[in-house]
């Protein structure tokens, strides 16, 4: 094999991989150019922007595109003196660097076509060249410190040290979260990329440095990863946004340097203390009780069921029935209870708020008006832990970037005060809409268009679909000229993704803006085993598995019924019922694995084809009459933007073994 | 079998190299994309030789370089470092952190091949 | 008076619902079967976050189906809370119908469609039968 055949088979990876590393540099350098049209910089851009030319050029250089190579190679060069300080980015090295960035597409559109790739345009390089050999920069001096051992302070760069000391200045918690690999971790999936990930949703990273520690039954690997970060919400909270990681979490800021008049966010002065009359309970406890309750009206069936044959037989049966009707009314009244347990009234989801605001108006020097009304509404626990980021990115874009200082104000005839409402109200029986509108300036269309590199947006929804571009919004630096900046990817996919409601955003020229979040007031976390039986993947509450066994399909006894089975387990014979016979679907392999589970006291396996994995999953209900059907309690995302059915594994037992009776 | 951790932010130049050294039909290859990635799986597993890009996301391959000779465990672990950093300064600090080769991209397939052959022969005979 | 509908076709015929009840119109990849439904139900997909019926439009009128092609389409459209969405062979067109183009079926036309054409309407040489959405989807 001859290495001139080897890298051609890359140039496919090559186009696609550079087709997303320009479209990053190019976001970055966009950031930067608004950071730096503001007098300000933003070195996470700049070294996004650094990274992603620095692979471009590699790849180049591996397919041979020397052209490409070239103009990497200087762009690189300039963004490496920038970040060393040695250079100082202005808006116009950032425009000469978007045209670097253009000329490359231009070549890698050439190769993509198959054209000759033209040469390196020499007129910009040699401005890349002459602004690289330009003024220097000017760093600022640190003043507050963080409380962070020295060995790892030592670790940190300069500039994340200055970024973990901006976000306590804005009102965000510094955070420590370390992170303990282990053998058994890794084989959930649980690692330093998938916490990242988890995390990078919620907060802002700043640094993540590796520990070496003795090796201890907690610590296998002897290693732990402290995650150095900046979080909106309490310390706390953070544990529940990567469950499966065991993060332990620290705060990193000490006293403040500067000591303010009054204290900034107050987040942690929470009442744990007894309330009168309330009690605090783990929510787990609570869907304990609701799992046993579901086992109850599972047996309910059963003796409706039983009551009914007996009828058939010519018995009298109606105090029986009467009984039952009166059982169902109780059984209703009680899931209804136990679901209301789980709900938390919105307005003390809002309780942290007005400090949020307070600490950001203070930061921006702008002064706003806080108006709040949630009635009486209530969400689920589940639900309201999840809205709350993303209530906090929508407020603080409000109060930074949208809500105008009070001279640009006076000078447009508008109220100093700039006015920020929040507004929920309960639609139908399972949706909660709440609003968040401002005052302010409204989305600038033409500067989000230029900013994504699309056409202007004539609708607002249009509008909204480009500030959720997950390239658009992600940059940690604000925006003061857009509008809108950071984080609307993070509220769309909460709303959309996470909870399965809606997005929506009206916003007019000068005169402010509204945000409507849809939501459904409960949804159901399930941790499910997924599945495959006969090609197809299905999920299934881990909490009603007993046991997942292998079936030898030669032990396997045929039972008189469709698909019903007997094997061995532990001396035992447990009757399998074939998921694919249930479903009527057709597979030419056995069945080898089954999941046991427990009715009525008595054990049954399901048998499936192969098991796929764990994780946690919404259930979202399939409520329509055409698709309601025994057995399937509703639907999930795994991530592939496909519905996969989420079985009641207890209940198909049942009308399979119903069927088989009758 | 000895196993390679092959670390690279981008996936075309991991499946490059692992490409060029599958020509050795007696190595197995595991891979990460960040060197946070490459640490935790270091530490996790043993290894027989680490392939390692300098410039990555989270902390970049001198630093990886840097813990791995940290380690008691991994003081003697061949490091291959490949990247696009030609200059002199980055192949001394590489090479100084205690990398036990430097390569600079666009590599020639049978050089990085003769490269971890070579360390790995020269590991397996350095072993009781 | 008139109303923009959304026409499309199944089995060469062209029917159509009023476009302020359609929701969206995409091209059809996969929808997740749902074992024990009708046999015109092909499955569940998720349309913005929600989980939403499709509902084989040719299968509903006891039509033999075909394969799907690059111009299968599904036109999620909604009567009140619920949204369908229904599997056609094609749907490319938006047309302005006026109150008075729209008469009731022919007798025939309403037999065969087992009640679910509530209306035609005649465009130039093209005959389009108006759908009885609730009826289609089972709310009587």
């Amino acid at each position: 094999m001859s290495s001139e055949g080897r890298v051609s088979e890359f140039i496919t990876g090559f186009l696609a991989e550079a087709g997303e590393l320009l479209a990053l540099a190019n976001s970055s350098l966009l950031t930067a150019e608004t950071s730096a049209r503001g007098g300000g910089a933003s070195p996470r851009a700049v070294r996004e922007a650094f990274r992603a030319l620095h692979t471009i050029k590699g790849l180049a250089a591996m397919v041979g595109v020397e052209p490409i190579v070239a103009l990497a190679h200087r762009m690189e060069s300039l963004l490496r003196a920038a970040d060393q300080g040695v250079t100082r980015l202005t808006t116009d090295g950032i425009d000469a660097l978007l045209q670097g960035v253009r000329a490359i597409e231009q070549r890698v559109q050439a190769l993509r076509l198959g054209k000759q790739v033209p040469d390196a345009p020499a007129a910009i390089l040699t401005r890349l060249e002459a602004i690289e050999a330009g003024p220097a920069a000017t760093p600022a001096p640190p003043e507050a410190h963080l409380d962070l051992e020295p060995a790892l302070l030592a670790r940190l760069a300069p500039m994340d040290r200055d970024q973990l000391l901006q976000g306590l200045a804005k009102g965000l918690h510094a955070l420590r979260a370390d992170f303990t690999p282990t053998p058994e971790k890794a084989a959930a999936g649980v690692n330093i990329t998938s916490v990242r990930e988890q995390l990078k949703a919620r907060v802002e990273i700043v640094k993540v440095i590796p520990v070496s520690v003795p090796a201890t039954a907690e610590t296998p690997a002897g290693l732990t990863f402290a995650i150095l970060l900046l979080a909106a919400f309490e310390p706390d909270q953070l544990a529940a946004f990567a469950p499966q990681a065991g993060l332990a979490v620290r705060t990193l800021s000490a006293a403040p340097a500067p000591p303010p008049a009054e204290p900034e966010l107050e987040l942690e002065e929470e009442d744990t203390g007894a309330r009168p009359g309330v009690v605090r309970v783990e929510v787990s406890r609570l869907d304990d009780a609701m799992e046993r309750l579901s086992a109850l009206i599972v047996t309910r069936h059963r003796l409706a069921r039983a009551v009914a044959d007996l009828a058939a037989t010519g018995v009298d049966v109606r105090p029986l029935t009467r009984i039952l009707a009166e059982n169902a009314r109780q059984l209703r009244d009680l899931r209804a209870a136990v679901l209301n347990v789980r709900m938390v009234r919105v307005s003390e989801l809002l309780e942290h708020v007005p400090l949020l605001v307070r600490g950001l108006g203070r930061n921006t020097g702008k002064q706003v008006q806080l108006v709040m009304d949630a009635g009486d509404a209530e969400v689920d626990k589940s639900v309201a832990d999840r809205l709350f980021p993303a209530i906090v990115h929508l407020v603080r874009n409000a109060v930074d970037h949208a809500i105008e200082l009070a001279p640009e104000r006076r000078a447009k005839g508008k109220q100093e005060e700039g006015l920020l409402r929040i507004f929920c109200l309960q639609r139908g029986d399972n949706q909660l809409e709440l609003s968040i509108e401002d005052d302010g300036r409204g989305v600038d269309r033409e500067q989000v268009a230029r900013r994504a590199q699309r056409e202007v947006p004539q609708t607002d929804a249009a509008l909204l679909e480009l500030l959720c571009l997950p390239g658009l919004s992600t940059r940690d630096q604000a925006t003061t000229t857009s509008g809108r900046g950071m984080g609307m990817d993070i509220v769309h996919r909460i709303a959309v993704d996470e909870l399965g409601g809606e997005l929506s955003m009206t916003t007019r020229p000068g005169l402010g803006t509204r945000f409507t979040l849809r939501v459904p007031l409960t949804i159901t976390i399930v941790d499910a085993f997924s599945f495959d039986c006969a090609g197809q993947r299905f999920v299934a509450p881990v909490s009603m598995v007993e046991e997942i066994i292998e079936i030898d399909p030669r032990k396997l006894i045929r039972g008189p019924g469709k698909g019903a089975g007997l094997v061995q387990r532990r001396g035992e014979a447990l009757p399998v019922l074939q998921l694919s016979s249930i479903f009527n679907l057709t597979s030419s392999e056995p069945a080898t694995r089954a999941m046991v589970i427990r009715r009525a006291g008595e054990a049954t396996g399901i048998a499936v084809h192969r098991m796929l994995g764990q994780q946690e999953v919404v259930v979202r209900p399939m409520e329509d009459a055409l698709v309601r059907v025994p057995g399937v309690s509703g639907a999930t995302d795994l991530g592939d933007g496909r519905p996969t059915l989420v079985l009641d594994l207890a209940a198909l037992a049942g009308t399979m073994l119903g069927k088989e009776a009758a | 079998m000895p196993e390679l951790l092959v670390v690279d932010d981008s996936k075309v130049m991991r499946d490059m190299i692992i490409a060029c050294l599958r020509a050795d039909p007696g190595l197995r290859f595991s891979h990460a994309a960040s060197g946070l990635e490459a640490i935790e799986q270091l530490s996790l597993k043993p290894f027989d030789l680490v392939v390692l890009d300098l410039n990555m996301p989270d902390i970049g391959g001198i630093e990886v370089v840097e813990f791995i000779r940290g380690q008691d465990r991994l003081r003697h672990l061949p490091i291959v470092i490949v990247t696009t950093r030609g200059d002199e300064t980055s192949r001394t600090r590489a090479l100084s952190a205690g990398a036990s080769r430097f390569m600079v991209k666009p590599f020639d397939p049978q050089t990085i091949l003769a490269e971890v052959r070579g360390l790995l022969e020269s590991r397996i005979a350095a072993q009781p | 008076m008139s109303t923009l509908h959304v026409v499309f076709k199944v089995a060469g015929n062209e029917y159509a619902l009023p476009a302020g009840d359609v929701l969206q119109m995409e091209s059809f990849t996969a929808a997740t079967p749902v074992p024990g439904t009708r046999p015109w139900v092909t499955g569940i997909m998720q349309v913005r976050g929600r989980i939403v019926p499709v509902l084989d439009v040719r299968k509903r009128f006891g039509l033999p189906s075909v394969e799907h092609t690059v111009d299968t389409r599904v036109v999620v459209a909604t009567l009140g809370e619920r949204a369908v969405a229904l599997l056609v062979d094609q749907a490319r067109e938006v047309l302005k119908l006026e109150d008075g183009q729209i008469k009731p079926p022919p007798e025939m036309i309403a037999r065969e469609a087992n009640g679910l054409v509530k209306a035609v309407a005649q465009v130039g040489p093209r005959l389009v039968m108006l759908l009885d959405f609730a009826k289609l989807i089972g709310e009587e």
